[in-house]
């Protein structure tokens, strides 16, 4: 599309200040079945999100057609919808920042140039690995996913922003089974380096966790301390990321209202917004608004610092956006609870009884964003005198996300960036109400 | 037409050119619009138009799949192209001449969303605010979820079929939160259809604007649900979310198909408590699931999966059934172009039994009565599932008692199935949207109200009875 014409065509129509945001994606997805290609993906896409003012009011046209005889269809629809909308939020276009970071390492031209043949007989090689490991395993599924995104933010006030990053995940799935049970394993390896791809490692951990949890039972109901893993607290945190958001705060639908420079968790619980990660896909130098992004605590040793701002929240809070205006909302780029002193043994050792979580799942509707709270399916590990002593699974576990911030006891050390895109560490947490037998 | 038909033969001849079997085109065009309305205000207005281009080519159970939204004919049969290269065969498979163009009729909207002015959309979403506002103080922010969609499909394949059809489905949800004492609950209820407009016409907006504030205020007050094993009774409608979860998710071929579902091999065997059947019609007229073709352009169908207890059909897509050894059953759903498709539920539902709702209440002594049921999540490998209740309620001595917040319960859907003793015969169903394989899909769930003889059920209160 031809952006002049269509910031021409806007100006015309009286729209007073109008932006675009283009995004060409390129993905490769291949999965390996029984040694062979199962599934291979290979896609180009275009699209522009399309923001306009008029009336002071903000319309906004999401497009995958890309000719110019659309513009004025796009331009009449923002202004039909801005005629509508009868918010009181500000609508705001912005002239830029001075100094936006550059990001060199998120985009890596190794990896997307790499013959695609290497990256399926790696993912052979992986299959086959999986498969002679052990002779409990029956099905073995391996895949590998690329994404390349190239962003282009522009608009009528002079801003012209680029952003290009690339990042793949490499992993597999593993049914093992006994004459009793059957249980699944499942990991990935994410990074934008291909070298960092280590098969073997991650499918000794897929299969041995596998293996280890046949024969799971429930434990009784009961309370009992938890050891959260690295992965199981990444699907729980990502649950409740939305706390952190301004609109939510504002819109009555956070617990954090009302809790800034208020100690909300343990002093052994900081919470950052990272939008310079290395080697993950998500950083940014600019949010979607063409705000520059910044490194942020977001909870420095159970105190609550700032909450996440676009545009329009930070004006009604009379603060700046802290560049965390994704989606036409608020989020963060790349959110971390950081690593602690104490290695995951310890955290069993430290257990006379107590439930070691490995994986929860459900989050997407068991868990209340707005509440707090959550009850989850979980499994992992009976842990009696400090030792794994048997494999739990088909049990609850229970809480507010709030509460347990300040009931957290031990952090690890193994922060993990998870496939959610949060990074978070194992931890360890006093009591919590499981539902077993 | 969405593309030129010679060219769509082009693209198919060219992807058959080094000895795939079969290749397929999908063309799609989507007009959307979501409105979203806070305390009352209309606050987002988002359009969208997609168009893409999804192109397959296959061998045997071999499958590879690329997709665009570029219209340019270089383009699209260099994408075919790149995907033939997958194979390295001579060209074995000639390709059936193309039928005449088949156009789906049923389920067709009266009003359409693009007819509909933004003040006639926004005046429905205002009726639902003021109603859900006002039922009572602890309601402190309601919020007003209008979406609609009309997709236009084209699909052609290999073997002639030729196909196209348009699918409008309109949706109004409204969430309302109750807060009072530093807590907070939230409750919600909506409709949605695959008719056009002319459904809200039908639709008690005020009634589903009622029923999501009283279930927030309810939610509120109520006690932490107690943790342990016992009986639940599951309510109709979205209740259906414990099958769709459980077992349909395991009767789909993408997992039977590749010995990763407990379900696999396990046909014309009772997998169910012989007063269970259960269904997936994907041709009920103007359904939230149903269509006139699947999204490999073949018919939708009615599949019977479990007759009184026995395993009597999954639902199959075209490649797996290549690995199965049986026949597709029109049961292949995308969420899009972006998707290749696989072997997905429609409309799927227990049918109705011969006990009264009254009577399983009356019949059980202790447990949990989960009226509303939130969503949830099984892993195929193995059946284990959860799902989350929205409103629930504990059962004395026959009689519905104090409603409890926070629980959630936790199965085997292999051992579910057996476990269903009591079936009432107010079958209802309810709109969702499934995730899975390829993509988000409109689908519905249902059922009678049911009773489950034990499971966990997980609440932060300790212990049962």
């Amino acid at each position: 599309m031809n952006i002049d014409k269509l910031f021409k065509r806007a100006s015309e129509k009286s729209v007073t200040d109008i932006q675009v945001f283009v995004s060409d994606k390129n993905n490769l997805n291949i999965e390996i079945f029984e040694g062979k290609v199962d599934s291979y993906v290979i896609a180009d896409t275009s699209s522009i999100i399309i923001k306009g003012i008029y009336n002071k009011k903000m319309g906004t046209y999401v497009t995958e057609v890309l000719e110019d005889d659309i513009i004025d269809e796009i331009i009449d629809t923002i202004i039909a919808s801005a005629k509508e909308i009868d918010s009181l939020d500000d609508a705001i276009i912005y002239e830029g920042d001075k100094e936006y970071k550059k990001l060199t390492d998120i985009f890596n031209e190794n990896l997307f140039n790499l013959d695609v043949k290497k990256k399926i007989e790696k993912l052979q090689k992986m299959d086959k690995y999986l498969h002679e490991y052990d002779k409990r395993v029956s099905v073995v599924e391996t895949m590998y996913s690329e994404n390349t995104n190239n962003v282009i933010l522009k608009n009528s006030k002079g801003l012209d922003l680029k952003n290009k990053a690339n990042s793949a995940y490499m992993g597999g799935q593993v049914i093992v089974k006994d004459d009793k049970d059957q249980r699944v394993g499942f990991d990935v390896l994410i990074s934008n380096d291909f070298d960092d791809f280590d098969i073997k490692k991650i499918s000794k951990e897929i299969i041995d966790n596998a293996l280890a949890s046949l024969g799971a039972k429930p434990v009784p109901s009961d309370s009992y301390e938890v050891v959260f893993s690295n992965g199981a607290l990444a699907t729980l945190f990502s649950a409740f990321q939305n706390i952190f958001s301004a609109d939510a705060v504002q819109k009555n639908l956070s617990l954090l209202k009302g809790k800034l420079d208020k100690v909300i968790g343990s002093d052994l619980v900081t919470i950052v917004d990272d939008p310079f990660m290395k080697k993950s896909a998500r950083s940014r130098s600019f949010d979607d608004e063409g705000v520059a992004t910044y490194y942020k605590e977001l909870i420095k040793e159970g105190t609550l610092k700032t909450y996440l701002h676009n545009l329009v929240t930070a004006k009604k809070d009379n603060v700046k956006s802290t560049g965390n205006g994704f989606g036409g909302s608020v989020s963060a780029v790349n959110l971390k609870m950081e690593a602690g002193k104490s290695t995951l043994d310890e955290m069993i050792k430290s257990m006379d009884e107590g439930i070691y979580i490995t994986d929860v799942q459900g989050a997407h509707a068991g868990a209340n964003a707005v509440s707090g709270e959550f009850s989850l399916q979980a499994m992992g590990y009976y842990v009696k005198n400090g030792k794994k002593e048997r494999p739990v699974a088909l049990i609850t576990v229970a809480g507010n996300f709030i509460d347990m911030l300040k009931d957290i006891t031990m952090v690890g050390k193994d922060a993990k960036m998870s496939y959610y895109g949060v990074t978070t560490p194992s931890i360890k947490v006093k009591s919590m109400p499981v539902s077993g037998s | 037409m969405l593309l030129k038909q010679k060219l769509i033969e082009n693209i198919l001849d060219t992807a058959l050119e080094t000895g795939a079997d079969f290749s397929e085109v999908f063309i799609e065009r989507r007009n959307a619009s979501t409105l979203q309305s806070v305390s009352g205000r209309l606050e987002k207005v988002n359009n969208s138009k997609s168009f893409g281009v999804g192109i397959r080519v296959a061998k045997d159970t071999q499958s590879v799949y690329a997709y665009t939204n570029s219209k340019n004919p270089d383009d699209l049969i260099q994408l075919a192209k790149d995907l033939s290269k997958s194979f390295n065969d001579e060209k074995l498979t000639k390709r059936t001449p193309l039928m005449e163009l088949e156009v789906g009729k049923k389920h067709q909207a009266k009003i359409k969303p693009t007819d509909v002015d933004l003040k006639d959309k926004v005046k429905l979403m205002k009726r639902s605010y003021k109603v859900a506002s006002e039922y009572d103080e602890v309601i402190k922010q309601v919020m007003v979820y209008l979406v609609d969609n009309e997709q236009e499909v084209l699909i052609a394949n290999s073997e002639g079929r030729f196909v196209t059809e348009t699918r409008v489905r309109v949706r109004l949800m409204t969430q309302a939160v109750a807060a009072d004492n530093g807590m907070m609950q939230t409750g919600s209820s909506g409709d949605g259809s695959g008719k056009g407009y002319e459904f809200f016409d039908e639709m008690d907006i005020e009634a589903h604007a009622k029923e999501a504030a009283k279930v927030a205020k309810t939610m509120l007050y109520a006690d932490d649900c107690p943790s342990g094993v016992m009986p639940v009774i599951i309510n109709n409608a979205f209740g259906g979310v414990i099958f769709h979860e459980a077992c349909g998710h395991s009767l789909e071929a993408t997992s039977v198909a590749k010995n990763a579902s407990v379900f696999s091999g396990k046909k014309g065997t009772k997998i169910a408590n012989e007063i269970v059947t259960a269904i997936d019609d994907g041709t009920i007229d103007h359904a939230w699931g149903s269509a006139n073709y699947d999204d490999e352009g073949y018919p939708q169908r009615r599949r019977v999966l479990i007759k009184d207890g026995i395993l009597n059909s999954y639902m199959i897509d075209k490649i797996n059934a290549r690995r199965m050894n049986e026949e597709p059953t029109g049961s292949s759903r995308r969420q899009n172009y972006k998707f290749s498709p696989t072997s997905r539920m429609s409309n799927t539902f227990i049918d109705n039994g011969g006990s009264t709702l009254e009577e399983i209440i009356a019949n059980t002594k202790y447990g949990l009565f989960a009226k509303k049921m939130g969503g949830g999540s099984v892993n195929p490998g193995n059946g284990d599932f959860n799902f989350s209740v929205m409103e629930g309620y504990m059962v004395r001595d026959g009689k519905i008692a104090e409603p409890v917040k926070g629980a959630s319960l936790v199965g085997n859907g292999a051992k579910i199935l057996h476990k269903i003793d009591m079936i009432a015969n107010n079958l209802e169903r309810q709109r969702g949207m499934c995730g899975s394989a390829s993509g988000s899909i409109p689908a519905d769930v249902g059922q009678p109200s049911v009773r489950v003889q034990a499971i966990t059920v997980g609440g932060k209160k300790k212990g049962a009875k």
